[in-house]
């Protein structure tokens, strides 16, 4: 079992962790999954970059957020299952379709602002 | 802890914290300073994030009604992805980031939300995304800001 304390990684029936001495019969690690039926290895996890695939749908206005939220689901999904594997490869996907839809609004924005600025110059020009 | 993350970090509050000043300066249905949604520009249909500049700027102005009418999803969904953005930064800050296989430093609990739920909401945003462009009545309420003028 892994430490609650210090992470390091001890025979499943020993009483204190070898490396900090912390009781580990006390109090059972807390499983950080409330899920009912999900069990993980204490402290694993792989990001689903759920968060970012939300903010690129809702607020860079377009579609690439949301091949990232499919990815997030299926990150979790696998984790579900137990497929770490499974898990990482949808999550370098997830991050992927993050980025590219952060890329597509910030060539929006650059494209907007070159728009403006041309805008602006041609009025100064037609004033004059 | 890879410093490239803290870079990433540090570049990502600056960017929000920019965001949220502009946001609270300029109005973006009048100002200009922000661009207008690609989709709607180039369709002429609202997008699930139509509205969502405009809802950001009154909530930061304090006025929740009209913040909802330009985008209620985005109201609705602000309290998650704020927790969600808190606390990843705390991870990365504290060295305890989720690419650790080892479980250190107490943390601010990670949000595991079961796969279901995940497609569930991807599939309420694309439903409002159809739902606010319809000519139907109590669904065009939900076209950015018809709630103000119904």
């Amino acid at each position: 079992m892994f430490c609650t304390q210090c992470g390091a990684n001890n025979a499943d029936n020993s009483a204190v962790c070898a490396q900090c001495g912390r009781n580990l019969q006390a109090a059972a690690p807390p499983i950080p999954l409330q899920t009912p039926g999900v069990v993980l290895p204490p402290g694993v996890a792989v990001q689903n970059y759920l968060v970012f695939a939300i903010l690129a749908t809702v607020f860079c206005c377009l579609p690439a957020g949301i091949p990232a939220i499919v990815y997030a689901a299926q990150v979790n999904a696998k984790l579900q299952a137990g497929d770490l594997a499974g898990a990482q490869a949808a999550s370098n996907n997830a991050k992927l379709w993050c980025f590219i839809s952060l890329g597509l609004g910030l060539g929006i924005v650059v494209i907007y602002g070159i728009l403006v600025m041309v805008g602006i110059i041609s009025g100064i020009s037609h004033s004059n | 802890m890879p410093i490239r993350n803290h870079r990433m970090l540090a570049a990502m509050a600056v960017a929000a914290a920019a965001t949220v000043v502009m946001l609270r300066v300029f109005d973006p249905s009048t100002s200009g300073v922000f661009p207008p949604c690609p989709v709607h520009y180039l369709t002429g249909w609202y997008c699930p994030g139509c509205g969502s500049l405009r809802a950001l700027h009154q909530l930061l102005h304090g006025n929740l009604r009209a913040a909802w009418a330009m985008n209620p999803l985005t109201v609705l969904l602000l309290p998650f992805l704020t927790y969600g953005l808190a606390s990843y930064a705390l991870d990365e800050i504290r060295g305890s980031g989720m690419r650790s296989s080892v479980p250190a430093r107490p943390r601010l609990p990670q949000l595991f939300l079961p796969a279901v739920w995940i497609r569930a909401l991807c599939a309420a945003i694309i439903l409002f995304g159809i739902a606010r462009n319809l000519p139907i009545h109590p669904l065009n309420l939900l076209a950015p800001g018809a709630m103000l003028h119904p």
